[in-house]
């Protein structure tokens, strides 16, 4: 354990104090969300901030960005107090935010959105269309996004795109400090290096960056200092140089971590085929062959490819989701045919989806409604329903699953990123599923909570159970995949055994290339 | 580091329940609060005959109000509700003055037509908003149309009248003062209120109307359970219909101008959220409550029309800001 | 594309016209009624139609409207009725100012129109320079009937309350206006005046919060038959005989009513004959006979139990 000493980073004299924040605190209720936090800002830095989620990260975010008052504590930006009353007049004082989630309008174009703020108008007081598409196109081009047609509306883009869009319309303005809250979680390595040299530009402009994230590899890519929440606290705030990814895990979640990132070869045994797709095709779909592949009883499958490479198209087609313009979904060597979620449910198959607010979870219901939705027959007699049952089952799986909640009647919304994921694994689990479809099932979870998660996935496996699993990011498919398929294109490039497991193989599979570096793609 | 389940042992539906009540604080202290004003301002409220005329006055509000709950939790909203009801009660008018039934006849044969027409408009209503995924404004609005015009073109556009002695009888009866159409409307109440908390059926609207695609994936039809939202609604526009023709003794084609937005008033101002998941039945009997006793009181004290239907609209503005609050702090 | 459309306006009138000049003489009249979702004016529609048939020498082209404020289709109507070059225009105005315009080039057009029902508003007739005669019942003047055979079982000091009907419409006016002329000729003690809207089921609301507020009441005058029996089921249900109603219309559903006694009267305005005799005297013009000046008024009959 490092001991949290006052680092050598804690304001040497000299330095620049831009933007101070001392024992800040803020309540809702009787709530404590931060409950004194200390740091500053020096000009021109890249700064993170991390801490598990619900350590306080994202209400000092909402605070910076005066979407909530503060309570007690003091702020001071360029000397002076700062106390922002609306976002307005965060954004006057030059602190511009790129929310997780996103604020952008969808039938509006990217022209639109990006200048929605202060719309240019022509002398007769109408939308000036040109110097609107201009201004947009300057923006885009700034940060490298010079194949997008600004006309276009945001609906038409990915959702990494327009979380460049965002960024782009932040950086639009004259601002000071930048933060970007999470801003790679939905983001290909490639995006996220365009971002990153992004940062490093406007670093170089004298703009403050508050980076935001779950990827510490990321923070010591590009961030100068750290500072780690934990319970609402500030911990500590270190320079870069002079601390380690282990020491600053340690510090958020206070204990030590298990290396769930061995990459032993250990030989499995898998049972037979549990789901086999033959040349399926989604309507998304445009090539000619489709994507075949097995998978067996306890093998953990991994998709890998870039975002739009059509890795959740085919998780959506064999759930039935999507219409299947061609090929076939086999469950144990059958032919299946599922026309809706209903019918790849009743075959075995749960799916546990990226998006949990909107496709995954009902926030405003209770966890116990919540894990029980998916298999309401078993905790209901005759369409009535038994909540005793229903309470079992869900604490049954909360603890198995490790979830940290208050109680099962509590609406989902109050659990944190990490422990709403559980959920939506818990409400599957609860279906004693044979096959489970995985897409990005850690997103936007913090460290420790991953973690279990791996351990929970590993032992569904090992109980037999098949995992088929689409993520982004590749140290999480290399630590529980036995396979990892890499999309391009809507097409599978390449299959990797684990022993040909590197983030660079995935990488040239998924951009379209063959030739690997420690071994033969299959 | 699990913080669990020593403390988790009230059962679920009460703790739903208490929820509900939670939420129906605000709502129930106004209503408390309107009785008072009237109590004190004006000398005939608080008495029993009044009270009798204000359940009387409020029933048809609130068995409609029943179903339009069972529409708005999961996300829709019924139009046709006072269209539909005319039609329920000319065609039930049709069957009761048919000639060559007894009395029980008669009236079990306009009970049966009544209900029979709204469940068919309602499942019209569901069926094409659910199959083609369009917003249940547009359709109800047509069907709003389509009920009164048929409802005038069979009635012929003539008051239908003469019924049974025995339908007016149940229509004016008493029991110790409360007047039983109303208790047919607080059956109502209670079976929508244990539909929608006890059981899988109830709990998959709540789940659509927060999160339709969430309930979809989970491989429920969520059709079908938009569909039974909608035929609810035709069913209670069908036994507000019975209601209607009980009370007043005659079926007219131009009955229930407007009901359905007092209907939806009545939802929102107790407390269900316009676009869905949240609310419950009991909030919408005070709401009923509500604006039956503001039409009395604001009569008894002598307000003009005018004034009348000034101060009701303010209600149910106050009614949707009151429950933005609400949804901000259930929110955080 | 104006000229286009008015040529081709011109066109279909010209060939509709010479259609009808080859096919026979009978003259055509338009008859623009109120809306047909109320019983009165179905009736009378009824009536107009056998009429045409009974005497068999004239074209019916009838339109209703969809509600009672739907004027915008009765200036459409009558638009449609110069195009298609009509002899004669019989209308019961949904709206006593805004008619008056589309009349005016009806009668430039050489139309004859005949005003049924609800009087043009004199007023907008004097600024738009025509005069129009108007036949049908004094409202004022039936409900005055109704009123005064209350005001004669109740004498004088008699409490009584107005159900009116919908706010701003017309005949609503006249009526109100009617009742409050016998309130005062017979010096009744006027409580309370409130619109049901022309519904039975809110004048059975309104009136029963009425009676709580003043439960000394002894007479209901209500703008017609429909919230007549409204005003009746809620003095059932309070268990009251002792108040005495009277309503307006005399529609089949209050006959029993006015027989056994829970209403007083009610006022018959021959509605069914209504539209049919304006057509006939649009026709005795047309054929030749002299125009038609000031209040044609048309027969009004207090109904009372014998």
């Amino acid at each position: 354990m490092v001991a949290a000493t006052q680092t050598a980073a804690q304001a040497p004299a000299h330095s620049t104090q831009f933007l101070s924040v001392e024992r800040l605190k803020k309540y809702f209720g009787g709530v404590k969300a931060l409950d004194g936090v200390s740091f500053f800002l020096e000009q021109g830095e890249v700064h993170a901030l991390v801490g598990e989620n619900g350590a306080g990260k994202s209400t000092l975010i909402k605070i910076l960005s005066g979407v909530f008052p503060y309570d007690h504590g003091a702020i001071s930006l360029d000397g002076q107090t700062y106390r922002p009353q609306s976002p307005h007049e965060a954004k006057e004082r030059g602190v511009q935010v790129v929310h997780q989630e996103f604020n952008l309008l969808d039938h509006l174009s990217i022209a639109e959105n990006i200048s929605i703020e202060k719309l240019p108008r022509n002398r007769f007081g109408l939308l000036d269309r040109p110097e609107l598409n201009s201004r947009a196109r300057k923006a885009l081009d700034a940060i490298g996004l010079t194949d997008i047609d600004v006309k276009a509306p945001v609906s038409t883009l990915g959702i990494a795109h327009r979380q460049l869009v965002e960024i782009a319309r932040a950086l639009q303005s004259e601002s000071q400090i930048l933060i970007l809250d999470e801003p790679t979680a939905t983001l290909t390595e490639r995006e996220t290096k365009r971002l990153f040299e992004l940062v490093a530009r406007i670093k170089a402009d004298g703009v403050t960056v508050v980076f935001v994230s779950h990827h510490l590899d990321e923070v010591f890519e590009i961030c100068d200092r750290v500072t780690v929440f934990r319970n609402g606290r500030t911990i500590a705030t270190d320079l870069i140089a002079e601390t380690t990814p282990d020491g600053i895990v340690q510090r958020m979640v206070g204990r030590q971590l298990a290396g769930e990132m061995v990459s032993g070869d250990e030989q499995k045994d898998f049972g037979g085929v549990a789901l086999s797709v033959q040349n399926l095709r989604t309507e998304a779909n445009p090539t000619d062959t489709g994507v075949s592949f097995d998978l067996r009883y306890g093998e953990i499958v991994g998709i890998a490819g870039l975002v739009g490479a059509g890795r959740t198209e085919i998780l959506r087609g064999i759930f039935g989701i999507d219409p299947v313009r061609s090929g076939e979904v086999q469950r144990d060597g059958e032919t299946a045919r599922f026309s809706g979620p209903g019918d790849a449910i009743a075959a075995g198959i749960g799916f546990v989806t990226e998006d949990r607010k909107d496709e995954g979870l009902i926030l405003d219901m209770p966890i116990s409604a919540n894990i029980s939705l998916a298999n309401i027959n078993s905790v209901s007699q005759a369409g009535l329903l038994k909540f005793a049952a229903e309470r079992r089952q869900a604490t049954e799986a909360g603890e198995k699953l490790k979830l940290k909640y208050g109680r099962t009647a509590d609406p989902a919304s109050s659990l944190s990123g990490g422990n709403q994921q559980k959920v939506v694994l818990a409400k599957w689990l609860a279906r004693d599923p044979k096959v489970l479809l995985l897409d990005e099932p850690t997103r936007g979870v913090d460290v420790g909570a991953k973690a279990e998660i791996y351990a929970i996935l590993k032992d569904l496996a090992r109980s037999g159970v098949a995992l088929l699993v689409v993520s982004s990011e590749m140290p999480e498919l290399m630590t529980l995949a036995d396979r990892i398929l890499v999309l391009a294109e809507h097409q599978i490039q390449g299959t990797l055994q684990r022993a040909d497991f590197s983030e660079e193989n995935i990488l040239k599979l998924a951009y379209g290339q063959t030739e690997l570096a420690g071994g033969n793609s299959q | 580091m699990t913080l669990q389940t020593t403390t988790d042992t009230l059962p679920a539906p009460s703790r739903f329940s208490v929820r509900t009540v939670l939420q129906n604080a605000g709502i129930g202290r106004a209503l408390l609060a309107l009785i008072i004003f009237f109590s004190v301002f004006t000398e005939h409220f608080l008495t029993p005959n009044n009270i009798t005329n204000i359940l009387t006055q409020i029933t048809i509000n609130l068995v409609l109000a029943v179903g339009m709950t069972f529409v708005i939790l999961i996300g829709g909203i019924d139009l046709s509700v006072g269209s539909v009801m005319a039609f329920a009660a000319v065609v039930a008018g049709k069957a009761i003055t048919l000639p060559g039934f007894g009395p029980a006849e008669a009236i079990a044969l306009a009970v049966i037509a009544a209900t029979l027409t709204g469940v068919l408009c309602g499942l019209i209503n569901g069926a094409i908003s659910a199959y083609w995924a369009l917003p249940s404004f547009i359709i109800t609005l047509g069907m709003l149309n389509i009920a009164r015009g048929a409802a005038l073109q069979v009635s012929d556009a003539q008051t239908i009248y003469s019924f049974p002695y025995a339908f007016e009888e149940f229509g004016s009866a008493m029991i110790y003062g409360v007047p039983v159409v109303f208790l047919v409307a607080l059956v109502l109440v209670f079976m929508a209120w244990f539909v929608l908390n006890f059981t899988v059926f109830g709990r998959l609207l709540y789940g659509i109307g927060n999160n339709e695609e969430a309930v979809r994936l989970a491989g429920q039809s969520v059709r079908r359970y938009k569909i039974a939202a909608f035929t609810i609604c035709g069913f209670t526009a069908g036994i507000a219909a019975v209601v209607y023709m009980a009370r007043l003794n005659i079926s007219s084609p131009i009955a229930g101008i407007g009901f359905e937005l007092n209907a939806i008033a009545a939802v929102i101002i107790g407390g269900t959220s316009l676009s869905g998941g949240r609310g419950s039945v009991i909030g919408t009997l005070l709401g009923a409550f509500i604006i039956g006793v503001l039409a009395n009181g604001l009569i008894l004290i002598g307000l003009s029309d005018f004034m009348r239907q000034m101060i009701t609209g303010v209600v149910i503005i106050f009614a949707v800001i009151l429950d933005h609050y609400r949804a901000k702090y259930a929110a955080t | 594309m104006k000229i286009f459309k008015l040529a081709a306006a011109a066109a279909t009138g010209l060939a509709l016209l010479a259609g009808t000049a080859m096919a026979d003489d009978k003259p055509k009249v338009g008859l623009i009624m109120k809306s047909l979702a109320n019983e009165f004016f179905q009736n009378m529609m009824a009536g107009a139609e056998a009429h045409q048939e009974k005497r068999g020498d004239y074209e019916l082209l009838a339109v209703g409207m969809q509600n009672e404020t739907d004027f915008e289709s009765q200036i459409n109507a009558v638009e449609n009725f110069i195009t298609q070059g009509v002899d004669a225009i019989v209308v019961a105005p949904a709206d006593s100012r805004a008619m008056v315009r589309p009349l005016k080039k009806a009668m430039e057009a050489g139309i004859v129109v005949v005003n049924f029902d609800v009087a043009l508003d004199e007023d907008a007739k004097k600024q738009q320079g025509i005069e129009l005669a108007f036949v049908g019942p004094d409202n004022r003047g039936g409900a005055k009937l109704a009123g005064d055979a209350l005001g004669k079982k109740l004498g004088e000091g008699g409490k009584v309350v107005i159900i009116e009907g919908n706010p701003g419409a017309d005949n609503a006016n006249q009526r109100r206006m009617g009742f409050e002329d016998s309130v005062a000729e017979y010096k009744l003690d006027l409580l309370d005046s409130r619109t049901a809207h022309w519904e039975t089921e809110e004048a059975n609301t309104v009136f029963s919060n009425m009676l709580t507020a003043h439960p000394d009441i002894q007479g209901v005058m209500a703008a017609n038959d429909s919230m007549a029996i409204g005003v009746v089921k809620a003095l059932e249900s309070a268990g009251r005989t002792d108040i005495m109603v009277v309503g307006f219309d005399n529609i089949p559903a209050v006959g029993p009513m006015i027989e056994d006694g829970r209403m007083l009267a009610t006022v018959d305005q021959f509605g069914t004959d209504m539209a049919a005799n304006a057509i006939d005297l649009a026709l005795e013009v047309v054929g030749g006979g002299g125009e038609l000046k000031g209040w044609v008024k048309t027969p009004i009959e207090l109904v009372a139990a014998q």
